[in-house]
């Protein structure tokens, strides 16, 4: 919807301006970028943003303003902006697409219901790209568009450059699911203003969990993931636990193709040569089902097991014809077909199907999550400051806040973490869709396969109950 | 503006054209000394990258404009300067930024220096290929060898502190950034544009013109033309090490995404949306690339579209560039006219 | 032995697309004598349309296992790009080498919005029509009969491109071009026309093997300019404007970067830009360069 609004929108400046106007314009902006100084509140609100949420912000008429509640007195005028930055090109769109699409239905609700504290939210949407163009379109959120909050952040790439600056920014950040590990390790110990994903292990440890529970005549092992921190640190934390409890397991390949990659063809072929009783795959974004029908295509799963630990998140994409069953299959914290799903979570995939017509993926959660506690923490802090808190009275607010997501209740832990109920299973065909969904649907609470709070993940891996 | 333009020989034919051109670059300086009073944090941020890609961009174009020779590679160098600054602070502790930029100097040249003496073999399309590919070997570098060099994501970089008296504290990153830092770039940029100002006016300057123009003459006149060439690759490796040094505190991490093909597209895109006939072109096409994208992406997504229509636009009807529309003189030198037969050109 | 083959297979695949675009880059090289970084945006422009094309001949009634047909024609009807293209380079034919270089990475820059624009963001696929022609055992090894296929298609287009420039007339002319241009224009030849026929050509070659690679994977705006620098190291090692180099370049290129990562999965690209660099010190014209087109 917002892809296709912005897209018409750019044809019709195609149309306004010819070749002749194009050149035009790069004269233009020179000029105007030194004068565009003032920082009255008033200018970049005027400013037309990426892909500001049309729905959003037009739904704050004035008669809904003045209806706000008590408070209204001590809560600042205009609207509460919060910042998105979502992935939108290459592999990773699909997923970031995900969570925008989520965002924008909680603006849509929350609007429709009043608004935060009687404040209509607007979001200001920006793109998660490379670490250097996003730190950029960031420092741009907090500092021309003044937003309230920044939620967003997928790659862990990304958000480990992003989170040291939004330290120094003084404006909250929840990250949908980045994290500012450098390797297992974290490089930000205590954070201000930032809110991160659970670990990026906790998928590789709940697949671990479950490797000798459904796998257990496994013998060798081999792993595939992207070549970065999350690929990386997924299959060291899956080797550690393996190694306790299955201790006889042999660990055979590893392969680290970049993300962005599309051709996985070779490394089948390495994989086959290597010839593994099981193979541990920790892609999640469009290149999981790549490499899955270029699996089928030469039958890699004929006598050879397959986890896959985040594939969910593109979990639509996984057609029955060249997804077998009986892989593990993580879907992270949110499983839209869950039996037990709460009337909330079963409202947005309706209305996901009937707009997009397709079944949303974690992400979904993730970004719901995020807003919806960002909104629950200015409550908090406002009934206590009675009045629309500072931005740090907010970010207190939201240490330790719970709230209903679309998966269920979740946390966010005192020490920036958010906490959930990440979901995995064994694929099978029999459903109604053309993509595979898992039965029996385990389910897995980051009490259980998140590190707690201070704790080094790895000596904690040694200890932790299997 | 239009005085420094590349053509003139005549110092005389300089020095008449330099007088209203003093007048905006005087200008230039004042509004880069005000900025900060009047122009919001934001703006100033992108100013960084400015300065930055204007230090690459001076060293480019001696390559580029002054040489004839482009390298489609020349962000494998901005990349050394980046990761230096990154390996210095996380991993030597290094926290002087003085110290820094003379590693990231060095480093560039180290690197440049057998690249450089293997390039400047060849001329036109070689000379390109060859550099391309030198970008890519880092890059798949930077990529594969993930425990030293982070791979896809790449390092951060570290606290540092300026002349030994400034550094971020805790909180302030901003405020150092547009304050303090701000300043050091603009000088840094400054301090070397008038060190390259003395070079494309020293005799080796000149030589290097003469190479341009003719090689063939130039040697016959007793100019070692290969060994000029592999000077101005190390030097312009060098302007673009310390480059990228200043680009890496803005980021505050580096990573592989710097070095890639494209960048260095970017980076002649630049070059040549200023104009390479002119000394300050490369600094004004950096300008408005930066701002113009940026003004751009808040309206709509797709500012390659634009992007590329204005680079096709620039080539087809003003292949000098803004300068060159400034100025009046939108046609080229003869010797980015002349077309000679495509092959392997060895220098001499 | 099985893996051996495994291995062999899915790099000669892989070279077998890169063929195409390759020899699209070599047969403009070779006549307009211009470096066209485009080609890897119109194998990106080939791919999105083809999935296009499958999707739209399917819902029109298009029996499935003759969704290849799709694919070509696709690839095929891409042709209206070249001339288009073409006529904007025809502007800087007198200029220095470097400005068409740069023409060309506009055009870069242009297409990959522009496929944006019109498919989005998100990736695009053809679903499981990969998988619909089974598989076939070749020497204990299992291979996708798709591969089989598209590897076929690029052997015969290879040769189909061979007896053309070598057999017929047109061909004759497009070699004189590629020769030596004054004596062909001398000769009578109308260079304008041949430029655009051959451009042409460059054009559909890459699109083709865009249309051809994507049941396999998946359509990403990105995958344009991640191909150009294979190509790149294709023509390099072959010789630049060489149909020949082409050929035994994408096998090098395709073969070596499977045999590394079935071996030394570090050094996969790493090999191949060393060998690049080898080459253009060594032996800058390639293996096959200076053969004309």
């Amino acid at each position: 919807m917002t892809a296709s609004t912005t897209r018409r929108r750019f044809l019709r400046l195609l149309g306004l301006g010819s070749g002749g106007a194009l050149l035009a314009a790069c004269a233009q902006p020179a000029p105007a970028a030194p004068t565009a100084a003032p920082k009255t509140e008033a200018k970049p609100a005027a400013q037309p943003t990426a892909a500001a949420a049309q729905p959003a912000a037009a739904a704050a008429t004035p008669a809904e303003a003045a209806k706000a509640p008590a408070q209204a007195a001590k809560v600042p005028a205009g609207p509460v902006k919060i910042g998105v930055l979502a992935a939108r090109a290459g592999v990773t769109a699909a997923v970031g697409q995900a969570g925008q699409r989520a965002t924008e239905w909680w603006a849509e609700r929350v609007n429709k219901e009043g608004g935060i504290l009687g404040r209509q939210v607007q979001l200001v949407i920006e793109e998660e790209s490379n670490p250097k163009d996003t730190v950029d379109r960031y420092r741009k959120l907090v500092l021309q568009d003044q937003v309230d909050v920044v939620v967003g952040g997928i790659s862990t790439g990304v958000t480990l450059a992003v989170g040291p600056v939004a330290e120094e920014m003084g404006t909250p950040l929840l990250m949908w699911d980045g994290t500012t590990q450098n390797g297992i390790e974290e490089t930000i110990e205590d954070p201000k203003w930032i809110f991160r994903s659970a670990d990026n292990e906790v998928e590789a440890i709940g697949a671990a969990l479950l490797t000798p529970k459904y796998f257990p005549n496994v013998k060798t092992v081999a792993g595939i993931g992207n070549d970065y921190s999350y690929g990386r640190d997924l299959w060291a934390t899956y080797q550690a636990i393996l190694k306790r409890s299955m201790p006889a397991v042999e660990f055979v390949l590893e392969l680290f193709p970049k993300l962005g990659d599309t051709d996985f063809t070779s490394q089948i072929a390495a994989i086959r040569q290597a010839g593994p009783d099981l193979m541990m795959c920790s892609f999640w974004s469009g290149d999981a089902p790549i490499i899955m029908k270029q699996a089928a295509a030469v039958n890699l799963f004929d006598g050879m097991k397959g986890v896959f630990t985040t594939a969910g998140g593109v979990h639509d994409a996984l057609k029955k014809e060249f997804t077998p069953e009986g892989l593990l299959l993580g879907y992270n914290s949110m499983y839209f077909d869950d039996p037990k799903a709460s009337p909330l979570l079963k409202q947005f995939v309706a209305d996901y199907r009937s707009k997009y017509n397709e079944y949303p993926a974690y992400e979904c959660d993730h970004a719901f999550f995020c807003a919806e506690a960002y909104k629950a923490g200015v409550e908090k802090a406002s009934r206590a400051a009675n009045e629309w808190p500072s931005k740090e009275q907010v970010v207190k607010g939201i240490e330790g806040i719970e709230v209903e997501s679309l998966s269920g209740r979740r946390m966010m832990r005192e020490d920036h973490v958010m906490m959930g109920t990440w979901f995995q299973g064994l694929t099978t065909h029999k459903n109604a869709y053309d993509f595979v969904t898992i039965d029996p649907v385990e389910s897995l609470p980051t009490t259980r396969i998140q590190k707690p709070a201070g704790a080094k993940l790895m000596d904690w891996i040694g200890t932790m109950p299997l | 503006m239009a005085g420094p333009a590349v053509a003139q020989t005549s110092p005389r034919a300089g020095a008449r054209a330099f007088a209203p051109g003093a007048w905006v670059l005087a200008l230039a300086v004042l509004a880069v000394l005000v900025a900060p009073l009047v122009v919001s944090p934001y703006y100033l941020t992108k100013m960084l990258p400015f300065f930055a890609y204007g230090v690459v961009l001076l060293g480019l174009n001696l390559l580029v404009g002054y040489t004839g020779l482009l390298s489609f590679g020349h962000a494998l160098f901005l990349g050394v300067g980046a990761y230096t600054v990154s390996v210095a602070t996380t991993r030597l502790e290094i926290r002087s930024f003085e110290v820094i930029l003379l590693l990231a100097a060095l480093t560039a040249a180290i690197v440049a220096a057998p690249i450089g003496a293997l390039c400047v073999r060849y001329v036109k399309i070689y000379f390109g290929m060859l550099t391309l590919a030198f970008g890519m070997l880092f890059y798949s570098f930077l990529i594969k060898f993930y425990a030293v060099t982070g791979g896809d994501q790449g390092l951060r970089v570290a606290q540092h502190s300026l002349l030994g008296l400034f550094e971020a504290r805790s909180g302030e990153r901003v405020r150092f950034l547009t304050g303090q830092f701000y300043y050091y770039a603009a000088a840094v940029l400054a301090i070397l544009a008038l060190v390259m100002w003395r070079i494309v006016r020293s005799p080796f300057g000149l030589c290097l013109r003469s190479i341009r123009d003719n090689p063939e003459k130039a040697e016959y006149l007793g100019v070692s033309v290969r060994r000029h060439r592999w000077y101005a690759f190390m030097l312009s490796a060098v302007y673009a090490g310390i480059g990228g040094a200043l680009l890496g505190p803005v980021t505050g991490q580096v990573d592989p995404t710097l070095v890639y093909w494209t960048h260095s597209g970017n980076l002649v895109f630049m070059v040549l949306l200023g104009g390479f006939t002119s000394f300050f072109g490369p600094l004004l096409g950096a300008f408005v690339f930066i701002f113009l994208q940026d003004q751009i992406m808040s309206v709509v997504p797709y500012w390659r579209l634009v992007f590329g229509a204005i680079l096709a636009a620039i080539v087809i009807f003003a292949p000098t560039g803004l300068m060159g529309l400034l100025s009046q003189r939108p046609t080229l030198p003869r010797w980015a006219v002349l077309r000679q037969a495509p092959g392997p050109e060895h220098a001499n | 032995m099985s893996n051996v083959v495994d291995v062999l297979l899915s790099g000669v695949f892989a070279a077998s697309i890169l063929f195409l675009v390759a020899a699209g880059l070599q047969v403009v090289f070779g006549v307009l004598k211009i470096f066209n970084l485009a080609c890897g945006s119109f194998y990106a422009l080939g791919a999105y349309v083809g999935v296009s094309a499958v999707n739209w001949s399917l819902a029109a009634g298009l029996p499935r296992p003759l969704f290849v047909l799709a694919l070509v024609g696709g690839g095929l009807a891409l042709a209206f790009v070249g001339p288009i293209v073409e006529r904007l380079l025809r502007t800087v034919y007198d200029r220095d080498e470097a400005f068409q270089l740069l023409l060309t990475f506009a055009v870069v820059l242009m297409l990959e919005d522009v496929t944006q624009l019109v498919w989005g963001t998100a990736p695009y696929s053809t679903g499981a029509l990969y998988l619909s022609y089974g598989q076939a055992l070749i020497l204990g090894s299992t291979v996708p009969v798709y591969n089989l296929l598209v590897i076929g298609a690029s052997v015969l287009i290879a040769v189909g491109l061979g007896l053309v420039l070598t057999r017929t007339r047109w061909g004759r002319i497009v070699r004189a071009t590629a020769d030596n241009r004054e004596m062909a224009e001398a000769l009578g030849v109308n260079m304008r026309r041949v430029y655009v026929q051959v451009f042409t050509l460059g054009t559909v070659l890459g699109t083709l093997g865009g249309a051809l690679v994507i049941p396999s994977t998946t359509a990403i705006s990105e995958m344009g300019i991640e191909l150009i620098v294979q190509a790149f190291a294709v023509v390099v090692i072959g010789g630049l404007g060489s149909m020949r180099g082409a050929l035994v370049g994408a096998l090098i290129v395709g073969v070596l970067r499977a045999v590394a990562i079935a071996t030394r999965p570090e050094v996969e690209m790493l090999l191949i830009y060393l060998i690049v660099i080898g080459v253009l010190v060594v032996r800058p014209r390639g293996l096959f360069g200076g053969a004309a087109a």
